[in-house]
């Protein structure tokens, strides 16, 4: 029995004079995902913090956009290749879309990193399953990522990636390398065909037919829309998944990220700091709007 | 720590004006409108201070504006710099009521932890706390069963009582302690009949709360969940998102952060205060909401005020203040809300507060007569009328806080 | 409004017909949140299910524009049932008979089918508000911005009148203002006909006596009315304009006449404290001073003037409109020398016998004096007709159903209404700058039954377009069952979404106030909003 608490809150502070002043960072490249979602990559002005800014999978960053605010992104990123940090960003309102319109050269602000991270110590060992929807494979090509750059640490690894249409697969040069490594199963969906389709069809939950998982040895990591995360997760519950084992994120409005400005309260818990990961053991006893 | 002195009132003045030397000295003044605010003194000569009453607003805003910029930027081409911003100033508060300590402590708890809030560290770490106990309790005031008052042990640097011709004053921190030595010409020794005194007033402060509310046994249901949905639905129905009642609120910290473009090249980045009972409070872009306004932002505001905030802090994040009873424009405040809990019925809220005179009444300590008595004098003079009936020797502060404690089981 | 705000609270039956009270006057709405608390009957009347409306005991929920029906239907009700008040109407009204007359005359049922509400209902709403002691009327612009208004407002007075709910503390009819100082400007004589206190501009002795004291003849002739003006198309007989804080391109009726009678002037004046949609149109814009930022008077809906006092000075270059206007007039030839606003006030109070006792001095305590108010010790009237109409006896005037202007048809079946959100105000001009209220309230949504939406297919976040016959706009649906199959609603306040461009300038022909309420158009989904 792993006790919950082994993921434990994440005491990240930085000690800066002020709490909320990011860090200059320049964009060095600009790849675009799909027509919704694009990967910066990006350099701390402030050299001596490419190397300083340590991080971990499934932490996320407070974005600033010149005139636009902030946004909470999670690092697409892993700690495991420093120098610079991605951020893949799907277009959601004002200042996504601004953001879509930089280019490299231009500078953003930083602040973090904030968060509760995968707890990858007690994925080691293990079986890994991801299950990811749309935006939500940038958290977990972190952490897969991480996964493949320790190689030997953990056990067989299986890749779920559902999106809406063929065209908005994204992440395609990680989806392409993964499904080339040995040891890795990673298959695709779409909810909906397009002409020249020949993969799934179907929501994510229509894949667990065509992988073969043994649910005592595995964990499995979620992330994606409020509804693909409430199905997958009553699914492995079927599935008897230990509840322990199951570990997703949730996505809040959120201002501070650092656990003071109330917007992410979630159930008792603010999920800028208790999360955005939470196993499916925490969740339960949480009372969560959304997986009601 | 926990010296104790008496300044005589005529020398209130002359003690302000020493403090406020190297300090800006913020105190309660009323306006022309007759409100009692919280206000920056400039003159100790033109203005009037006014320790009759709790202040209408909590000094809140001094420590977390209602608006406050958290630092400034450049940005144009590939710039894009922040400048820190030092929003505070040293101050005395004087004048603060022990709900108002309470309140500020409770800050502490949310601000100071880790990772701390740099805007508030500074403003407290610049600030001197001087309030003063409450001899009588307001109408609306609570803070006996939420135990922020109506006298403190500790969270003041200094503790007032107004013992009539004199202020007995307590320290409660070091810096209160310097105060003390600092000016020690103000301050004389307290006799055994000051300190009789101040005990006394005390005592009798408790007994004087107009208004019983069932702090605990609220808590006790909402931990069991045990809240009748059609509860918050009621409660729901009556909140329009106005965000009063989160505003007033000594307690209400949550806050929302957005730039406010001054050119094309700079700006602001401005911290506001926000309510968890305005939409957009988590609406998240692309207008998805994953909390139903209808209900889940009221169940929210309370579960948060009265449950999480105590199951975390064992304190609830309520101090009593009754600064929300009356704001809202459906009567949704939270003494309604725990009447309503405690009642266990679903009934539109009529005030069903309980009066200290049927509580006597029902004890079988005074006689109707006793208490018609003691409430036409209460009609003259506005005063608690627990205190009344102790005047009238009819009772002991000892029975009624018995008939109290019973109350609050 | 006849009555004090807080007299709201003593009624026992309060009926709000053509008000969302709770998001337009939300300090009504707690009076009548606490009233309901306090176990008095509470009657809606709207077409709409409004916050308000939850509370009713009774909520009839018309067909738009059936207000008349409505009201004819329980006062013959009330005649039949014999719970009239024989004799306040003896003593106190004239001209019963043709009321009596013109509802015997009419066919209940007729009337009943027409409102759309159950008869049972109807019935209930006028037995309890017959029967009530104390009974106030409530009413807002979901009364008069109809091509009936008049008849609207009258068969209100009416059924208040037959009942006796009139001329007593805790009784009364009372229009709801829509601005902290609409009544104010209206008390100045910003309208067509009368100086400040509605005095009439035909009246000689009135005209001589203006004339004394600003040294200058005065026309006798009526003036025009705003939809006169601001509708009379590019070749108008008015050739300049001076537009001081209105911002009638969005905000009037069939909007595109509006500035293109505006573009058509010869010269355009606009003072504002913002940049509005009207002020682009013009030749000189005067930036004008803030409330904050200016000493001064409002008066409310209850008539109570209150005192305003400069918090800051001016910011930049703004000046405030009373000094935008003495300075033009100055430049014009005329000298005004006020050296403040106590000495206008002194003015008003000299030349208006309502405001006669209203002095600035008078103002500073307590919350301001209510009008009439006619000499310095005058204490202020807390509510009208106490002993008398001010015209005497009052007056029954009876009134029919008058459909809507424009009625749905085939190419345009829905009856689009227009109201506004809790978070703006008017067009947005002033809210729409702050970023807490913009967040809380960004754009206007269409309200359509969730029936209608699904036989057009749409969905909740569908963009869809409406037109009318003067012009269409694309907006984002909200199926909803506040408004009833064939009802839309939305807010006028958004400029993304200016549903005035839809809205019919058709006008009651009394109180010329356009009929924003109601226009027919037809709906067409367009695409999704993500
Ligand atoms: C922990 C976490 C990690 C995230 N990681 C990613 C990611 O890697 N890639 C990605 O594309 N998106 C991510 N999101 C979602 C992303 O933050 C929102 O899409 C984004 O804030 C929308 O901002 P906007 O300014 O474009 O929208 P607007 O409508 O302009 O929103 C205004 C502001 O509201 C807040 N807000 C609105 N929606 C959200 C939301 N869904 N979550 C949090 N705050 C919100 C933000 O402060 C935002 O700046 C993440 C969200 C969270 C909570
Ligand atoms: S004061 Fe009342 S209406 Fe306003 S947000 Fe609070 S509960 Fe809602
Ligand atoms: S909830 Fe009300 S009574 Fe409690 S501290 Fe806040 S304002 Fe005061
Ligand atoms: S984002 Fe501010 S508390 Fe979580």
């Amino acid at each position: 029995m792993i006790n919950r608490d082994l993921i434990t809150r994440n005491i990240n502070s930085r000690n800066t004079s002020n709490t909320y002043l990011p860090h200059p960072a320049v964009i060095t490249e600009v790849i675009t995902e799909n027509s919704q979602i694009k990967t910066f990559v990006l350099e701390f002005t402030d050299k001596t913090l490419n190397t300083n800014f340590s991080y971990e999978s499934g932490q996320f960053v407070m974005l600033s956009v010149p005139h636009h605010g902030e946004a909470p992104i999670s690092i697409s990123s892993t700690p495991t290749r420093p120098g610079n940090i991605h951020l893949s960003v799907r277009i959601a309102g004002r200042l996504t879309t601004a953001l879509h319109k930089m280019e490299p050269g231009m500078t953003l602000g930083i602040r973090g990193p904030y968060g509760r991270p995968f707890p990858v110590h007690i994925m080691e060992g293990r079986d890994l399953l991801f299950v990811a929807g749309g935006i939500g494979l940038a958290p977990l090509r972190s952490v897969i990522n991480y996964c493949l750059d320790r190689t030997g640490r953990y056990g067989t690894m299986t890749i779920l990636y559902g999106s809406r249409l063929p065209s908005d697969i994204a992440f395609r040069q990680d989806l392409d390398i993964w499904s080339t490594l040995p040891g890795i199963t990673c298959l695709t969906t779409v909810d909906t065909p397009e002409p020249g389709w020949t993969g799934h069809v179907g929501v994510v939950t229509t894949l667990w037919d065509h992988i073969q998982i043994s649910p005592s040895d595995c964990t499995a990591l979620v992330c994606g829309p409020p509804m693909m995360i409430k199905f997958v997760l009553r699914d492995l519950a079927g599935m008897s998944f230990s509840p322990d084992f199951v570990i997703t994120t949730m996505e809040r409005h959120m201002k501070c990220g650092v656990g003071l400005c109330g917007h992410c309260y979630m159930g008792g818990k603010l999920v800028c700091t208790d999360g955005p990961v939470f196993s499916m053991a925490e969740l339960k006893d949480m009372d969560i709007e959304e997986l009601r | 720590m926990n010296e104790k002195f008496i300044l005589r009132k005529d020398h209130l003045t002359g003690f302000l004006r020493k403090l406020s030397k190297g300090h800006r000295l913020v105190a309660p003044v009323r306006n022309r409108y007759g409100d009692l605010m919280f206000q920056v003194i400039d003159s100790l000569e033109t203005t009037d201070l006014d320790l009759s009453e709790q202040a209408q607003e909590s000094p809140k805003a001094f420590f977390l504006p209602q608006e406050e910029v958290l630092f400034s930027y450049e940005a144009s081409g590939g710039i894009y710099d922040f400048r820190p911003i030092n929003n505070s100033e040293q101050t005395v508060y004087f004048g603060l009521r022990s709900c108002d300590i309470s309140a500020i402590l409770y800050m502490d708890v949310i601000f100071l932890r880790s990772p701390r809030d740099d805007h508030y560290m500074k403003k407290r770490k610049d600030s001197i706390l001087i309030s003063i106990g409450c001899n009588t309790p307001g109408e609306n005031c609570f803070c006996n069963a939420t135990r922020t008052g109506p006298f403190l042990e500790y969270g003041f640097d200094l503790q007032f009582t107004d013992l009539g011709d004199r202020f007995f004053v307590e320290s409660g921190r070091a810096r209160g302690d310097e105060i003390f030595s600092e000016w020690p010409q103000f301050f004389h020794p307290v006799t055994e009949e000051d300190v009789r005194l101040q005990y006394q007033l005390a005592l009798e402060a408790k007994a004087g709360f107009r208004r019983q509310i069932h702090v605990e046994p609220a808590f006790s249901k909402l931990r069991d969940d045990a809240v009748d949905t059609a509860v918050w639905r009621e409660m729901a129905s009556r909140c329009d998102g106005c965000g009063g009642c989160a505003y007033i609120c000594p307690t209400c910290t949550c806050f929302t952060i957005f730039d406010r473009m001054e050119s094309t090249e700079t700006g602001k980045r401005i911290r506001a205060w926000d309510s968890c009972t305005h939409a957009g409070f988590t609406r998240m872009a692309g207008g998805h909401n994953p909390v139903d306004m209808k209900i889940d932002a009221l169940r929210r505001r309370f579960m948060h005020k009265l449950y999480y905030d105590y199951s975390a802090f064992r304190r609830p994040s309520c101090v009593g203040c009754g600064r929300c009873v009356d704001m809202c424009f459906g009567g949704v405040d939270i003494v309604k809300f725990i009447d309503i809990v405690c009642a266990g019925t679903r009934k539109r809220t009529r005030d069903s507060r309980r009066i200290l005179g049927d509580l006597l009444l029902e004890a079988g300590l005074i006689s109707r007569t006793d208490l018609e008595k003691a409430l036409s004098r209460q009609a003259d003079t506005g005063e608690a009328l627990g205190k009344i009936l102790m005047d009238l020797g009819l009772v002991t502060c000892a029975e009624i806080l018995g008939v109290l404690s019973l109350e609050n089981m | 409004m006849t009555n004090s705000i807080e007299e709201l609270r003593g009624a026992e039956v309060i009926m709000v017909i053509g008000s969302n009270t709770t998001e337009a006057h939300p300090q009504v709405a707690r009076r009548l949140v606490a009233a309901v608390d306090n176990g008095k009957n509470l009657i809606v009347i709207d077409p709409r299910r409004t916050a308000i409306s939850e509370f009713a005991d009774i909520h009839l929920q018309i067909r738009p524009g059936t207000d008349i029906p409505l009201l004819n239907a329980m006062m013959r009700i009330i005649l039949d049932e014999n719970l009239i008040d024989d004799v306040f109407i003896e003593m106190r009204t004239e001209n019963f008979s043709s009321l009596r007359d013109s509802l015997y005359t009419m066919d209940l049922n007729e009337l009943i089918a027409i409102t759309g509400v159950t008869a049972e209902a109807i019935g209930q709403a006028a037995r309890m508000y017959a029967r009530a002691q104390k009974g106030v009327i409530c009413y807002c612009l979901g009364i008069t911005q109809h091509i009936c208004g008049t008849g609207n407002v009258e068969s209100i007075a009416n059924l208040a009148m037959i009942t006796g709910n009139v001329e007593q503390s805790f009784t009364g009819v009372n229009p709801l203002r829509g601005q902290n100082n609409v009544q104010g400007a209206c008390d100045m004589g910003a309208l067509p006909g009368v100086f400040p206190g509605y005095q009439p501009v035909q009246d000689l002795e009135t005209r001589k006596k203006f004339e004394r004291a600003w040294k200058k003849s005065l026309p006798e002739n009526l003036g025009m009315t705003l939809m006169q003006m601001t509708h009379s198309g590019r070749d108008g007989q008015i050739r300049a304009m001076f537009i001081m804080g209105e911002n009638p391109v969005l905000s009037d009726p069939h909007a595109s006449l509006v500035k293109e009678t505006l573009e058509g002037l010869d010269f355009l004046a606009v003072s504002d404290i913002f940049l509005t949609e009207t002020a682009e149109l013009a030749d000189v814009v005067f930036p004008a001073a803030s409330f904050a930022e200016k000493d001064g008077t409002v008066t409310n809906s209850e008539r109570r003037v209150q005192l305003m006092r400069r918090a800051i000075l001016p910011i930049g270059k703004c000046r405030t409109d009373s000094d935008i206007i003495m300075e033009l007039s100055k430049r014009m030839g005329y000298r005004m020398d006020y050296e403040d606003m106590a000495e206008v006030m002194e003015e008003i109070a000299l030349l208006t016998p309502i405001y006669g006792g209203i002095y600035h001095d008078r103002l500073e305590k307590d919350w301001g004096l209510q009008w009439p108010c006619t000499d310095r010790n005058h204490p202020g009237t807390p509510y009208l007709h106490k002993y008398s109409f001010t015209r005497g006896k009052g007056r029954f005037v009876p009134a029919e159903h008058h459909p809507p202007d424009e009625s749905p048809d085939s190419e345009y079946p829905f009856l689009l209404m227009t109201g506004r959100v809790y978070h703006h105000y008017h067009t947005g001009t002033m809210t729409r700058t702050s970023e807490m209220l913009e967040r809380e309230a960004p754009r206007a949504v269409l309200e359509i039954h969730p029936d209608d939406a699904g036989s057009l297919n749409i969905r909740k976040g569908d963009m869809v377009k409406i037109s009318s016959k003067r012009g269409s706009i694309e907006i984002e649906a909200e199926p909803t069952t506040r408004v009833m199959k064939k009802s839309l609603y939305t807010s006028f306040n958004f400029r993304e979404t200016p549903v005035n461009i839809l809205t019919n300038p058709a006008m009651d022909p009394v109180a010329e106030c356009p009929e924003y309420k109601i226009c027919a158009v037809k709906v067409e989904k367009v695409g999704h909003n993500e």
